[in-house]
């Protein structure tokens, strides 16, 4: 997991699995985010990454629509998951939040279980047939969390009585327990010491082989070592996209540049 | 950088010793010191008021539970009976046996005084029909000794309770002062003393001229109706309103609009409510009159807005991250706010819900206005479904109406009617507190 990672990637070239064309997000009158033509590829993980306020929060959560929760928000423009208009009128936003599954910045297991909250998507969309059914999902969700040996003694143990990285890894867990094709992840380890750091990003480098993953990120060191692929925002704009490795050490546009080596942001 | 350009002596603060206090410091913790003793103070001052309100209520509540009674054993034969039973003046006869009886018990103790019929009417009432109706109903008991008991007239029972005394008895068609001496030497015998009441909690209102037969079960009925009442509409009501308001609504002026004029409806005087449940529920819907149904609707109205202000601070208190978790793994606006909202506002929504119950069981204005205050409850409702129904009266209705009757025997009922009304209370702010530890103990 070091740097130098980033030069030996290689990038497969994989399919688009999510692709935005000319997206626009406004909060009442303040245009958050302008035009952002952006394609995620399918297997890998994208990371966003930009000073706070420049609106890759609110591009990911137009991703799975969170942003249809906040009244005084109007996202414009076309966003496809595997050609399919997620803005479309006839597309639900609950059936696409179980296909775009997230992870949020602050660890929010629900009061109840460790295996309660794994298995309350599985359970509400009906993914199980039986009892036996469901505990084996939740126990391969929590092993795909990295958090099964930790919790497997006391799973009707209440979630919130773990720690930070645990919480978060269980997080991580819950959303892949409904099969998500695509996981978005909004600063998760911004909470997290870095020893809990360095297992969710490694968790992020397993999740890779089954989805496409989202991460938006403070830490550019975490983008570095996490994404194959790195988005810069700034002011609302997607400034540049492309693979991590040249983003970090050959960016086109001076912001870039300007915002890695530390002098905007 | 300034600093160069100043001279060492500048630069370096007079060193100040931490064991010496400045004048600043010692002025902020003389203020904090005050500020403590201020709540001390505050808190001293309510204590002190709380206790002197429970020690007036216990001091004139308490001798309503207690009624003075007179134990009277006798044989009644065949003979008298008969005989008694084909006079004009029926009760009449039943008296003079009674006092007959009387007046050989004394006897027997070897007590000499002397009483007339007069005298034991003051003290006792008249009991011959009570004696009558007995012996009608139970024929078979005639021959055989039986005891009765029978209930002091409020005067005897204020010279129980220290109420009336010898010094300041005045003479009347009520008590004579002589009558003491009579109520002294049947106490002695054992024949009159005081008993526990049981009447005053299972007993029906009785009429004005009988305080020691007025008990307060009939209105505890009708509160009780009329808590089911509001209960079943304001809870559903209630906590569903405050979901949509909260959860579901669009914010925008018109839900402001409603939400600002819920507020104020809290703060409504309650004997508006009482006037518009008047002029809708009786004169309109054409309800009877002084019926818990129409008791609970009104007071439904009154806590309406109680129950869905707290529902909705504590389903506003409960962590918006709880709302995303639950959206973002694909649950329903509805599965998120009942799977996970509503569980985790269930301590505050239950307190709020009682807390209102417990006001609404306290009201007294708006039931004069639909009737309920000045009815005479003397009984119980004969089913469950004409408890709603009948006129009945209720608890801080009964209280009201008894402080209000002349005779001072009431004013004693009062005091004891709120004794109930607040262990009814008490309790219900209990189970509050329970089934708040209860559901949050459930994180």
């Amino acid at each position: 997991m070091n740097d130098m990672r980033i030069v030996e990637r290689d990038v497969d070239t994989n399919e688009v699995k999510i692709a935005a064309r000319d997206v626009q997000v406004f909060y009442g009158d303040n245009h958050a985010i302008k035009d952002v033509s952006v394609d995620i590829d399918d297997k890998t993980v994208m990371a966003f990454i930009g000073p706070s306020g420049c609106g890759k929060s609110t591009f990911l959560r137009c991703i799975n629509r969170m942003n249809d929760t906040i009244d005084v928000c109007r996202v414009k423009g076309d966003i496809r998951i595997d050609t399919e208009d997620i803005y479309d009128p006839k597309v639900d936003p609950v059936q696409l939040r179980a296909k775009v599954g997230m992870v949020f910045q602050k660890p929010n297991p629900f009061p109840k279980s460790i295996y309660d909250n794994v298995a309350y998507g599985p359970r509400i969309h009906g993914l199980a047939r039986s009892k036996a059914d469901l505990d084996d999902i939740v126990e391969k969700s929590l092993r795909r969390g990295a958090i099964w040996d930790e919790v497997k003694d006391r799973l009707h143990a209440p979630g919130t009585g773990l720690s930070g990285g645990q919480q978060q890894r269980l997080c991580i867990a819950r959303a892949v327990a409904t099969e998500p094709e695509v996981l978005l992840m909004d600063e998760p380890c911004s909470a997290l010491d870095p020893i809990a750091t360095a297992q969710v990003e490694e968790l992020i480098d397993e999740l890779r082989k089954n989805y496409s993953v989202v991460i938006v990120t403070h830490s550019m060191q975490q983008a570095a070592r996490v994404s194959q692929k790195t988005a810069f925002f700034h002011l609302g704009n997607l400034v540049e996209y492309g693979e991590t490795g040249t983003i970090f050490t050959n960016p086109v546009d001076p912001r870039t540049e300007s915002y890695i080596t530390g002098r905007i942001g | 950088m300034t600093d160069a350009s100043m001279t060492p002596a500048e630069a370096k603060p007079k060193r100040s010793s931490l064991s010496v206090l400045d004048a600043r410091t010692r002025k902020r913790n003389a203020a904090e010191t005050r500020f403590r003793m201020y709540g001390v103070a505050a808190i001293a001052v309510g204590l002190l008021f709380l206790m002197f309100l429970f020690a007036s209520i216990l001091r004139s509540g308490i001798p309503a539970f207690t009624q003075t009674v007179m134990d009277i054993e006798f044989v009644l034969t065949q003979e008298p009976f008969e005989e008694a039973e084909s006079k004009m003046l029926k009760t009449g006869e039943y008296q003079k046996i009674f006092v007959n009886a009387l007046q050989s018990q004394l006897e027997e103790s070897g007590l000499e005084v002397a009483f007339d019929n007069k005298a034991i009417q003051r003290i006792v009432g008249k009991p011959g029909g009570t004696i009558r109706s007995y012996f009608l109903e139970n024929p078979d008991r005639v021959g055989t000794p039986v005891s009765f008991e029978l209930a002091a007239s409020s005067r005897v029972d204020g010279y129980f309770n220290g109420r009336v005394t010898r010094e300041n008895i005045v003479d009347s068609r009520f008590l004579m002062a002589s009558d003491l001496d009579l109520v002294d030497a049947l106490e002695e015998v054992g024949i009159i003393h005081s008993a526990f009441n049981w009447n005053f909690i299972t007993g029906t209102d009785s009429g004005v001229d009988n305080p020691g037969g007025a008990g307060l079960g009939a209105s505890v009925i009708g509160s009780f109706f009329m808590m089911l009442v509001v209960l079943f509409l304001s809870l559903p009501i209630g906590v569903a309103a405050s979901i949509y308001l909260e959860e579901f609504a669009p914010k925008n002026r018109w839900t402001d609009l409603i939400e600002v004029n819920i507020s104020n409806l809290a703060a409504v005087p309650s004997i508006v409510f009482g006037i518009l449940g008047l002029a809708v529920f009786i004169q309109f819907a054409g309800l009877p009159q002084s019926a818990p149904l129409v008791g609970g609707l009104v007071l439904t109205l009154m806590t309406l807005p109680t129950i869905i202000i707290s529902t909705c601070a504590s389903l506003a208190a409960v962590p918006p991250s709880i709302r995303d978790a639950a959206l973002g793994v694909g649950a329903s606006k509805m599965q998120s706010v009942f799977h996970h909202v509503l569980p985790l506002a269930m301590p505050g929504i239950l307190t709020g819900t009682i807390i209102g119950l417990a006001q609404a069981l306290g009201e007294t204005a708006p039931l004069l206005l639909i009737g309920m205050v000045g009815f005479v409850a003397r009984e119980y409702p004969e089913g469950f479904l004409s408890g709603f129904t009948d006129a009945n009266s209720a608890m801080p209705a009964q209280i009201y109406t008894w402080a209000s009757r002349a005779d001072p025997g009431f004013y004693e009922k009062a005091w004891g009617g709120i004794i109930i009304l607040l262990l009814f209370l008490i309790t219900m702010n209990a189970i509050a507190v329970i089934l708040r530890r209860r559901f949050e103990r459930r994180w």
